[in-house]
């Protein structure tokens, strides 16, 4: 199979409260693959999902420069751009954070949430949406029979996947994930690990990871931020790209 | 010599806690010693048959009827106009106001708060006087300026709760809905709101606390010693704290007096009720917004 370019980064120079954090980064991310993203504390792993989706800009004090381009229906779209609707980007590119951050409501109302904002009314369709979302994310069987239940009744691991079917609810083409696996148990990361396997053929995963044998298991492709000034993997670009072994 | 602060510090943090503790006691104590036996039915309805007085066929004259419907009223009235008024502003001051602007407000509401409430009250006499002067010679110290000022009073209670409760949201609550693509206004209604109806409500009973048992506003905009149930909005009116504030300088022999301490009891439980009230509200609220299926 061809292996499309999904998001393409030129030059990004991203820096917080005047400290740089990304300097110069160019990357390409492929499509339905799994790509992570790794390399040591502090250098800006997160901040790089972050300007995929905008979500930088409700941080105080942080500026970026450089251009993030996205196909989407088979063109690329500076989505860096500020006529780019910040709602629309959000429901294309999803995300899942470190710690699992369900809202304090049902886990039925958690998943319908994002199309609740999206303004959709029609509630069987909303149902269906639900529990293909529920199901993607491997926790239909689990929560079926108490899906009007507080989602904080959930185990960490339930949450965690919760948090993914959320994302994944209003189709995304892009799923980021930020150590998705790092507040779980072994047999809890293992299941998103694979649940990761499953739905790749349909979005396009790029994932922060700290594990380098989670990289070894699921990674397609692997983007390695060596941080400013470190000069043994920094091409001059501070990205590297490195195939990893089939699994 | 550290371990000895330590201790010394936990002593006077204990002895704290148990002064206010006893404190508090003392004033329950005193109170329900002293007035308990005045509070009956003949305290709050006089000589009028309770029922009569409670589908307002026959008014009361020398009970505490007509007070504790005025002090209700009022609470209603002031909490009712600054509890919206109060929000918004919290949400504008924590959402949406620049680094600049928002100093400046902080410090506008830092002053508000601590004006002295004789001088709202004031305010609301000045207000009454220039409406009757210039508006309509009906317009006198009433109800809704009493409302008005008292509104004013708390005001600034409202939107520093709000605007501190909203602005403590740690940032992964932030970012989870407008992630999940909400805009901004989206985020505030559906996620950041319903997280702070807790700290905002706190806020909302300080306000009612401070509604009931105010005097000095109330003394200068609108509440006589005898006036019967509320009329209407531009009417006078009867007040608990006023009443007691009234007897107990006024009164002629120990019963009298005994009837100031039962309308304190009174006030209390009445505060007591109206704490209840936004406490069941925060929940139902809560529920409301957040799990309604």
């Amino acid at each position: 199979m061809e292996e499309r370019i999904k998001v393409k980064i030129r030059n990004l120079f991203f820096s917080y409260k005047g400290r740089d954090v990304l300097k110069g980064i160019n990357a390409d991310f492929k499509e339905n693959s799994i790509t992570a993203v790794i390399g040591p504390s502090g250098v800006g792993k997160s901040t790089l999902l972050m300007t995929m989706n905008r979500l930088w800009e409700s941080i105080p004090d942080a500026r970026m420069k450089g251009s993030v381009e996205i196909r989407f229906n088979g063109s690329f779209h500076d989505i860096c751009s500020p006529s780019y609707p910040l709602p629309q980007l959000r429901r294309q590119v999803g995300m899942v954070f470190q710690v699992p951050n369900p809202l304090p409501m049902s886990i039925y109302k958690n998943v319908a949430f994002p199309l609740k904002l999206a303004g959709r009314k029609d509630k069987e369709q909303t149902r269906q949406d639900v529990e293909k979302a529920l199901r993607q994310a491997y926790l239909w069987e689990e929560v079926k029979d108490r899906i009007n239940n507080d989602a904080f009744s959930l185990s960490i691991g339930q949450q965690q996947r919760l948090c993914i079917a959320r994302a994944l609810v209003l189709e995304p083409e892009i799923l980021l994930l930020d150590e998705p696996t790092s507040s779980l148990d072994q047999k809890a990361a293992t299941m998103i690990e694979e649940l990761l396997l499953e739905i790749k053929e349909r979005y396009t995963i790029i994932v922060v990871s700290h594990y380098l044998d989670q990289v070894k298991r699921i990674a397609d492709n692997v983007i390695e931020l060596s941080g400013c000034g470190d000069g043994v993997i920094n091409h001059g670009n501070g990205v590297k790209h490195k195939p990893v072994l089939e699994h | 010599m550290n371990r000895l602060i330590e201790k010394a510090t936990m002593m006077f943090c204990w002895m704290s806690i148990g002064l206010l503790l006893g404190a508090g006691i003392l004033i329950l104590g005193y109170l329900l010693v002293k007035g308990l036996g005045a509070v009956n039915l003949k305290l709050i309805f006089g000589g009028t048959i309770p029922l009569d007085a409670l589908l307002f066929k026959k008014p009361v004259f020398d009970g505490l009827f007509p007070a504790i419907l005025g002090t209700l009223a009022l609470v209603v009235l002031s909490v009712s106009l600054a509890v919206p008024i109060g929000i918004s502003t919290g949400i504008y001051l924590a959402e949406y106001a620049g680094p600049y602007t928002k100093k400046i407000f902080n410090l506008f509401f830092d002053i508000l708060a601590g004006i002295p409430s004789i001088v709202i009250g004031l305010f609301g006499f000045s207000l009454a006087l220039f409406l009757h002067k210039h508006y309509s010679k009906n317009v006198q110290p009433c109800l809704l300026i009493s409302g008005l000022a008292l509104a004013f009073l708390v005001l600034p209670y409202i939107i520093r709760t709000t605007q501190v409760t909203l602005e403590s949201l740690p940032s992964f609550v932030r970012v989870t809905g407008l992630a999940l693509g909400a805009t901004k206004l989206q985020n505030i209604l559906f996620v950041l709101l319903p997280k702070s109806f807790s700290g905002i409500i706190s806020g909302v009973i300080l306000a009612i606390g401070r509604c009931a048992e105010d005097t000095a506003v109330i003394m200068l905009t609108g509440v006589v010693a005898m006036a019967g149930i509320p009329k209407s909005l531009l009417a006078k009116y009867e007040a608990l704290p006023f009443y007691i504030y009234y007897i107990s300088s006024q009164y002629k022999d120990t019963q009298e007096l005994m009837t100031g301490y039962g309308a304190s009891i009174i006030l209390l439980l009445l505060c007591l009720l109206l704490f209840s009230i936004a406490f069941v509200l925060k929940r139902q609220l809560t529920y409301l917004a957040l799990y309604r299926a």
